[in-house]
């Protein structure tokens, strides 16, 4: 009779294990933020400024306060006096004159002057959401309005409003990278030379859970604790208390099942304080949930830059230097995060998988009336991956080159690896040509003169875009502390303090489990989400599986580790001599044996508990070649996603299901900044034009039909004993540039001038594209 | 405040309801049926997709009182010939249709509504009845992939 197959053989790493997250969320018992309440909570509605720009004289809110059921209004004024802080601004870049960044103070409700249509000015407290909604109707504020800036151009303009008059101007920070000098000598001696003017317009994240927040004092403790839907618990806690004034420890943050987070679920918001201060206030418990219109005002949008770049290249097609010029639009209020994320985080992938040895990077971050910006899903890499491959595009077209051969030419080699960058970043593994060669076999590349001519049969012009990149991984966070509790009961409890919000932690951990004990995956259960449990920087910049997972890995192994010795005394036998294997030691060369979890009841506690923090030791750089075709309707100029296929390294794939879907679904949110998706201000008067999803175009499911999506395992990374690279933000860097490449094609070979399809700005609106095609 | 009578789930309730009040409220706050969920104010996400008598309805843009007398259906009251998931919840589960899951009740019941009328729908039509709901996390390949399968076990 042979033995069953191992546990870890068919739900271990490696394997499509269907999602354990999933029974619970298809059955709608998932708990999302709103889906908790607590008998005798109040409800808090905000009340936001309809002005961009505007002086607070004065706010009445006498008459809300007796309408029924109201329990309380607080102005920013209540909160100021009431100790509240405003959220931190600092951020670690000078401004163009040499002077620190400056940014007005994020109070959580405005004090005195609004800057933003959307900013918090008054919270209305009652019995039900309604009396609340009711009662904000009749506070009335009296402001006196003034001029604002919404754009970079009128923010920079002489004269322009102030978004903060102690700066001066509008500048927040300003960074330089590179050789300048070195970069002149490049160009002024280069064959060819491509410059290309490029936006990357502001998006909202969309996740489709709005944010919330449930906060209550504990009456015996005085702890407050939050449930917050966050990718960052830990981070959100802190600053929290920091606001309200409480040590970290008085401040407890909870999270349930997040429905998504994209990256502006990271930091704390302004909402999260002004709830924490009711609850804490009233001595009750109070909760806020997030309407579409308060995320699309107040959630913190992404991307928002303009750019300037250009490349210096020889005869032969190597690139020379890479110059880029990009103003940055940060909003009313300079996160750390929004700058860094420009001035910093971008810069390091700009050369991408690219040999270019010389680079000239001036970077700048303005101040608007607009909402402020923050993070969304990859975070500068989508930026600076778009400039790079769009300029790769131009430039294969000035020399009438295959735009697939000229990026080969440039590629970094990989017995260049480990590979240091001109942003002195270092990549560690990589095999860029034979993943490209691998991506363009894939889509065929070669076969597309007969696929554009079955297209122009049909009256469709067809184009093929091309992206091969890499981005940066991690957020230079690499410790992670992780509990395990092996219980009599049955049950191994892994606490990690990383953060699912949709991408299926829980399953990857618990393959990573069951890889090191051997049980089924049943007996696993990961925990999330309790900062009194656990402390970490939570998760974003696609760390959560290198960090975290490889954390859990460790914390696995020393618990078997340290149960052999256990196991041992209870087998009277020598350390040496034991031996674990699916669920039990034994004595080698003999049948005496202990179950794990049987070991685990012999303890005084009744359990094996191991407290273990383990770190990686770099970011990871996954990478990858994406293929887009396109057809154009002439007459309409709409765009039609064809075929998309792509080929990609994250090292090795813990579950191959869920990092296509990654990889997929990450890609659609790509092709949302393509071809659909912008956040609109009126120009002069700073009003919110896209405030719900009525304006704000989201792909739907008639996008894309179908991804070809492969995974070559064969380069981990060696930053981390998993071998595995960050997944989360690939396919949405890569979707982007590729789609609008391949539109610009299809235009370019119907006979449009190639000056004016690359002129063509994202999103790719039928109108634009249109405009574009009849020169109108 | 008037009262409103209506199944949900095949059980009778009744509930006094201000007039203004949204069914998507009544379901979630009184009756604590949390699966349904809002992802907007413009009844534009889906996610808050029930079925009055059998067809999909956006329970944030439906009054309450409006279902009186009427048969709702919410993704609690799925289940599967043995007590388990429904064919539709399953598919979902095995073709990875879902991230976050946020968007996933609605979805399924969308797949629901549209198989109850057309066992054997091609993709054109499944693209089609999923037009009113949005996802984040999926780009929608896999969900999309999880009702042709759903149909396909209902053959």
């Amino acid at each position: 009779m042979s033995a069953a197959p191992p546990v870890a053989a068919r739900f271990g790493s490696g394997h499509s294990v269907r999602r354990i997250e999933d029974p619970t969320l298809v059955s709608g018992t998932g708990r999302y933020v709103d889906d908790v309440s607590i008998a005798g909570q109040l409800h808090v509605v905000l009340l936001r400024s309809p002005h961009a720009h505007a002086r607070i004289a004065s706010i009445d809110a006498s008459a809300a306060r007796a309408m029924p059921g109201v329990v309380a209004v607080y102005t920013g004024a209540d909160l100021k006096a009431g100790g509240v802080s405003p959220l931190p601004t600092p951020c670690p870049f000078p401004r163009p004159d040499g002077t620190p960044s400056k940014s007005a103070p994020m109070w959580p409700l405005a004090v005195d002057t609004v800057r933003f249509v959307g900013e918090g000015v008054a919270a209305i407290v009652a019995e039900t959401r309604d009396a609340a909604r009711d009662a904000r109707d009749a506070v009335v504020v009296d402001y006196e309005d003034l001029p604002a800036v919404v754009t970079i151009e009128g923010a920079l303009a002489q004269g322009a409003p102030l978004v903060w008059p102690e700066a001066g101007d509008n500048w927040v920070a300003k960074a330089a990278h590179g050789d300048a000098a070195k970069a002149a000598d490049a160009f002024a001696k280069a064959a060819h030379v491509v410059a290309l003017d490029l936006v990357n317009q502001r998006l909202a994240a969309v996740a489709m859970e709005p944010r919330g927040v449930l906060a209550y004092p504990d009456a015996d403790t005085g702890k407050l604790t939050l449930r917050l839907s966050s990718q960052m618990p830990s981070g959100a806690r802190d600053t929290i208390a920091a606001a309200l004034g409480l040590k970290k420890d008085d401040a407890r943050v909870v999270v349930g099942d997040v429905g998504g987070g994209f990256g502006m679920k990271t930091g704390a918001y302004q909402e999260d304080v002004v709830v924490g201060f009711c609850a804490k206030a009233l001595g009750r418990p109070v909760k806020w949930a997030a309407e579409r219109g308060d995320e699309f005002l107040a959630g913190r949008p992404g991307r928002d830059i303009v750019s300037r770049a250009e490349l210096a290249l020889d005869a032969q097609g190597r690139v020379l230097a890479l110059r880029v010029r990009t103003d940055a639009n940060v909003g009313a209020y300079a996160t750390t995060t929004a700058v860094a994320i420009q001035l910093l985080i971008g810069p390091w992938v700009a050369t991408s998988i690219y040999d270019i040895p010389v680079i000239d990077f001036d970077l700048r971050a303005v101040m608007t009336h607009t909402a402020p910006l923050g993070a969304y899903r990859g975070a500068g890499r989508p930026e600076a991956i778009y400039v790079i491959e769009r300029l790769m595009d131009a430039a294969a077209r000035r020399m009438k080159l295959d735009p697939a051969e000229l990026r080969l030419r440039n590629m970094i080699r990989p017995e260049q690896m480990p590979y240091r960058n001109p942003m002195a970043q270092t990549y560690d593994t990589g095999n860029f040509p034979s993943i490209a060669r691998q991506g363009l076999a894939l889509a065929d590349w070669d076969g597309f003169p007969a696929r554009a001519a079955a297209s122009k049969a049909r009256g469709k012009l067809r184009g093929l875009g091309l992206a091969t990149f890499l981005e940066w991984t991690g957020g230079n966070q690499f410790e992670e502390r992780v509990t395990v509790d092996v219980s009599a009961d049955g049950f191994i409890e892994i606490y990690t303090a990383t953060q699912a919000m949709g991408q299926g932690i829980a399953t990857s951990y618990a393959q990573l489990a069951v890889d090191v004990f051997g049980v089924p995956i049943e007996r696993v259960r990961i925990v999330q989400g309790d900062t009194d449990r656990g402390q970490g920087f939570g998760s974003a910049g696609s760390r959560s599986l290198f960090t975290g997972g490889s954390a859990v890995r460790v914390a696995s192994q020393r618990t078997v580790d340290e149960a052999k010795a256990l196991a041992a005394d209870a087998l009277e036998a020598s350390v040496k001599d034991i031996e674990y294997a699916a669920g039990s030691f034994s004595i080698v060369g003999t049948d005496r044996r202990i179950d794990l979890f049987e070991l685990a009841g012999r303890q005084p506690a009744k359990r094996l508990y191991v407290d273990s923090t383990s770190s990686v030791s770099g970011a990871t750089w996954p990478n990858g070649c994406h293929v887009c075709e396109v057809e154009v309707d002439p007459d309409t100029g709409e765009v039609e996603v064809v075929s998309y296929a792509s080929v990609n390294d994250v090292g090795r794939v813990v579950n191959p299901m869920i990092v296509v879907g990654q990889l997929d679904g990450g890609a659609v949110q790509g092709l949302g900044q393509a071809l659909c998706e912008r956040i609109v201000y009126d120009p002069e008067s700073g009003q919110l034009l896209t405030g719900t999803l009525s304006d704000y175009a989201l792909p739907r499911a008639d996008l894309v039909r179908r991804f070809r999506t492969e995974l070559d395992q064969s380069v981990p990374s060696i930053n981390n004993p998993l071998g595995v690279k960050g997944v989360g933000e690939l396919g949405t860097i890569g979707a982007t540039p590729c789609a609008v490449n391949a539109v610009v094609d299809a235009l370019v070979r119907a006979g449009v001038p190639a000056g004016r399809a690359e002129a063509m700005q994202m999103p790719l609106l039928p109108e634009t594209v249109w405009r574009a095609l009849h020169g109108a | 405040m008037p009262t409103a009578r209506f199944t949900v789930n095949g059980q009778p309730v009744s509930v006094e309801v201000e007039n203004r009040r949204l069914l998507v409220e009544v379901l979630r706050d009184d009756l604590q049926l949390t699966g349904t969920h809002v992802g907007c104010d413009t009844s534009q996400c889906g996610c808050c997709t029930v079925l009055i008598d059998g067809r999909p309805a956006k329970a944030c843009a439906t009054l309450a009182v409006s279902v009186e007398g009427r048969a709702v259906s919410t993704i609690e009251g799925l289940k599967g010939a043995d007590g388990g998931l429904h064919p539709v919840q399953q598919a979902f589960v095995e073709c990875h249709g879902l991230q976050c899951g946020f968007c996933t009740p609605g979805m399924v019941m969308s797949a629901c509504a549209l198989l109850a009328s057309n066992p054997t729908p091609s993709d054109d039509e499944i693209v089609h009845a999923l037009e009113g709901n949005l996802c984040r996390c999926t780009g929608y390949v896999n969900i999309v992939e999880s009702v042709r399968r759903a149909a396909g076990a209902g053959r």
